[in-house]
């Protein structure tokens, strides 16, 4: 079994093969060779045709080559075995892709078996359909059934899911459209399930042959879907519906999902919303203050609960709120969102604002009533005490002289006690006898009125009165309380006057919100403001050494001015002189 | 013995009614009046001496110009070194008037005492008694 010729491309391809040379013997050239060489090569000298074989074999770099090999008998022009061709040829290449396919089929099938996915064929020629095992499964059909293309067809939910998988076979196999869509079928079992079925048809040359497809169970998924979208709604349902603007903002406070009252109180539409932040949605001011909340709520990640907030809008529009604002967190504990909670309490705070104001109305006419009774009892105490004191003295005096001298003064404080019942009289009757006529006053004709009236004490002091007031301005209000006022006040100007100066007394007015101002501004001795703010008003309190001051104007003043809404706001410095402001509400 | 005695009023008819309680249960002739707080501090700035202060002083709460609470404030700040009693008279049954004439008796070393009107000999005696003990 000698060598006779090894051709070139045998010795380009196995290397090993150039140091041999003719007359060589194949089985000593070839130690490892195995049995089936030794074999074939007796066959062939016996002038058999041997059947191709692989072997396998590491060239010098220890790769692993194949090769197929197939020994021929030689024979010569007489038809007479003389010896024995062997042709090999590396298949390397080919086993690889062998084992390649072999592989990605098993890959295929493990992928198959976890994600549900089975296959089917149907051939054209033979009309046989053939389900793979997992098909079978879906289907839950036992692994020995054979489906026919209409019984294939009848596991699809009747009405709309059938009608459409006849189509799609349908077309697929007229123009080789392909499909791939969500379809519902009835199992054997009787169990509706939800599939994503794919198909497409196979051509050879132009032909059809047939189809092929997929199937994979998806019920799970859909029916999880099918919850979370549900979750959704009722989600959406809730939130739209909750009397509280709702919001979620990512970590850059812009809004990432916003309910319909939100919406409602923005005026823009969802779309609109989303995506902005505070500084495109609200006036900069409250933008400004809700960022670096939000800042703080991620940083801290402590929440904001029910906080008293004030919302201003792009057109100015104030909101109060009360916000709560909570971070929301991941599983590592991060914050990635913040959810918002405003309950408009405007109207609230509103009718809180107005309880308060009716709470200090109250308690200010409360204080005032308080401070009446004492100055009524105190008032009629100390009369009373001058009588047990005047009468305990009288039933023991013997004196005669003395007798009548207690009966004057007996008298004379019994007169005292009725002209102080007589002012406390008239202070209840400004503050009970409400809705008196007022009605425009002018204001100079009332004036002119009083410097009238006070002439000689004007004559008697050389008091200048300067009166600035325009002859247009009235003022509203009850003329007889008007008068009085104005008479208390300009009185007391000039009576309180500072001798060392002339006596100057200057009258204006102005309009200022809903008032009509006069101002009686004097040049006098002034009163100090600060010690005196408590008594200026008081019934009975004076300041000054005057044999006319009883302390009874202001007190009655005080209350007309307030019974027609109006008020009195001073300006005094000692030695300087006063600035008496009256208040007096214009109508309506 | 008392030397001198001050009433602070503007009442006539209280002061007139003090004095005559007094000429019954005390000796002493020296009784000046004043019709208000600022009258009577003008007095006690303007004295030589303290001879002349007054061992009691009768002071009314309401009056006109400096009443009784800051004729009290008044005086607690004058370097007077000698205790005297003073009295307050007033019509005034409001208690928190009796609270603060209470708050006085801490910060001055000068005698309170409070008592309303219409004021009898057994309360004048009550005052006038502890001041002619000391003498």
């Amino acid at each position: 079994m000698n060598i006779i010729h090894i051709s070139d491309s045998w010795i380009n391809t196995f290397e090993f093969s150039r140091n041999l040379s003719d007359d060589t013997n194949i089985l000593n050239a070839f130690p490892l060779l195995s049995n089936e060489w030794q074999q074939d090569l007796e066959y062939a000298f016996l002038g058999y045709k041997n059947k191709a074989k692989t072997d396998k074999y590491f060239d010098r770099d220890n790769k692993l080559n194949w090769l197929e090999w197939i020994i021929y008998p030689w024979y010569d022009e007489k038809e007479n075995v003389i010896g024995a061709i062997i042709q090999i040829e590396n298949i390397s290449k080919t086993i690889e892709l062998e084992q390649k396919a072999e592989k990605l089929e098993l890959l295929l099938n493990v992928k198959s078996e976890i994600a549900k996915i089975g296959s089917w064929e149907y051939n054209v020629i033979t009309n046989k359909l053939t389900w793979c095992k997992m098909t079978k499964l879906i289907h839950e059909v036992p692994f020995d059934y054979c489906p026919s293309i209409e019984i294939a067809l009848n596991f699809y939910k009747e009405g709309y899911y059938r009608n459409l998988a006849r189509q799609r076979v349908e077309k697929a196999m007229k123009d080789g459209a392909t499909w791939h869509e969500k379809f519902q079928l009835t199992t054997a079992k009787g169990n509706d399930i939800w599939v994503q079925a794919s198909g497409k048809a196979i051509f050879n040359a132009g032909k059809l042959v047939g189809l092929i497809g997929s199937f994979q169970d998806i019920t799970e998924e859909v029916k999880t879907q099918q919850k979370t979208k549900n979750n959704e709604v009722l989600l959406r349902t809730l939130i739209d519906n909750l009397p509280l603007n709702v919001f979620i903002k990512d970590l850059e406070s812009r809004k990432t999902l916003v309910n319909k009252a939100e919406c409602d109180y923005l005026g823009m539409s969802n779309d609109e919303i989303i995506g902005k932040d505070d500084f495109e949605l609200f006036h900069k001011d409250s933008a400004e203050i809700s960022i670096k909340e939000d800042q703080h709520i991620i940083q801290s990640l402590t929440p904001i609960i029910r906080k008293e907030t004030i919302n201003i809008k792009k057109d100015g529009t104030k909101t109060m709120f009360l916000t709560s604002k909570i971070p929301l967190l991941n599983e590592y504990l991060e914050p990635t969102a913040i959810v918002g909670f405003n309950l408009d309490i405007t109207h609230l705070k509103e009718k809180e604002k107005e309880l308060r104001r009716l709470v200090h109305i109250t308690s200010l006419q409360n204080k005032k009533l308080i401070n009446f009774a004492h100055i009524v009892s105190h008032n009629l105490r100390s009369h009373t005490a001058n009588f047990s004191m005047l009468l305990g003295f009288l039933i023991k005096e013997k004196s005669n002289e003395e007798r009548e001298n207690l009966l004057h003064m007996l008298i004379s404080e019994s007169d005292n006690l009725l002209e102080t019942i007589d002012n406390l009289n008239e202070v209840v009757e400004i503050n009970t006898v409400q809705n008196q006529a007022s009605k425009p006053i002018h204001i100079n004709t009332t004036i002119t009125k009083i410097k009238k009236s006070i002439n000689s004490l004007l004559r008697h002091k050389k008091s200048k009165i300067k009166n600035l007031i325009d002859d247009s301005v009235y003022v509203n209000g009850i003329p007889s309380y008007v008068e009085n006022i104005l008479l208390n006040v300009i009185s007391n100007a000039i009576k309180f006057e500072d001798p060392r100066k002339e006596c100057a007394v200057e009258i204006s007015a102005k309009k200022l919100k809903k008032y009509t101002v006069i101002t009686i501004k004097d040049n006098g001795i002034g009163i100090d403001l600060e010690k005196n703010k408590t008594k200026i008003f008081g019934m009975y309190k004076t300041f000054h050494q005057h044999n006319d001051s009883r302390g009874i104007g202001l007190f009655i003043s005080k209350n007309q001015i307030e019974a027609m809404k109006g008020k009195f706001v001073l300006r005094s410095k000692v030695d300087k002189g006063t600035t008496f402001n009256i208040y007096f509400k214009e109508n309506d | 013995m008392i030397n001198s005695i001050f009433i602070i009023d503007d009442d006539a008819i209280t002061v007139f009614g003090i004095r005559k309680l007094l000429a019954t249960v005390v000796s002493c002739t020296n009784i000046t009046n004043f019709s208000n707080g600022k009258l009577a501090m003008e007095h006690f700035e303007n004295l030589g001496n303290d001879n002349e202060l007054p061992d009691i002083i009768f002071l009314d709460l309401n009056m006109p110009i400096m009443d009784g609470w800051e004729f009290l404030e008044a005086f607690i700040k004058l370097p007077i070194k000698q205790k005297i009693t003073i009295n307050i008279v007033t019509s005034s049954i409001n208690s928190l008037d009796r609270d603060k004439s209470n708050t006085f008796k801490n910060r001055t070393h000068h005698k309170i005492t409070y008592n309303t009107k219409p004021l009898n000999k057994d309360e004048i005696q009550n005052i006038t008694n502890p001041v002619k003990q000391q003498h």
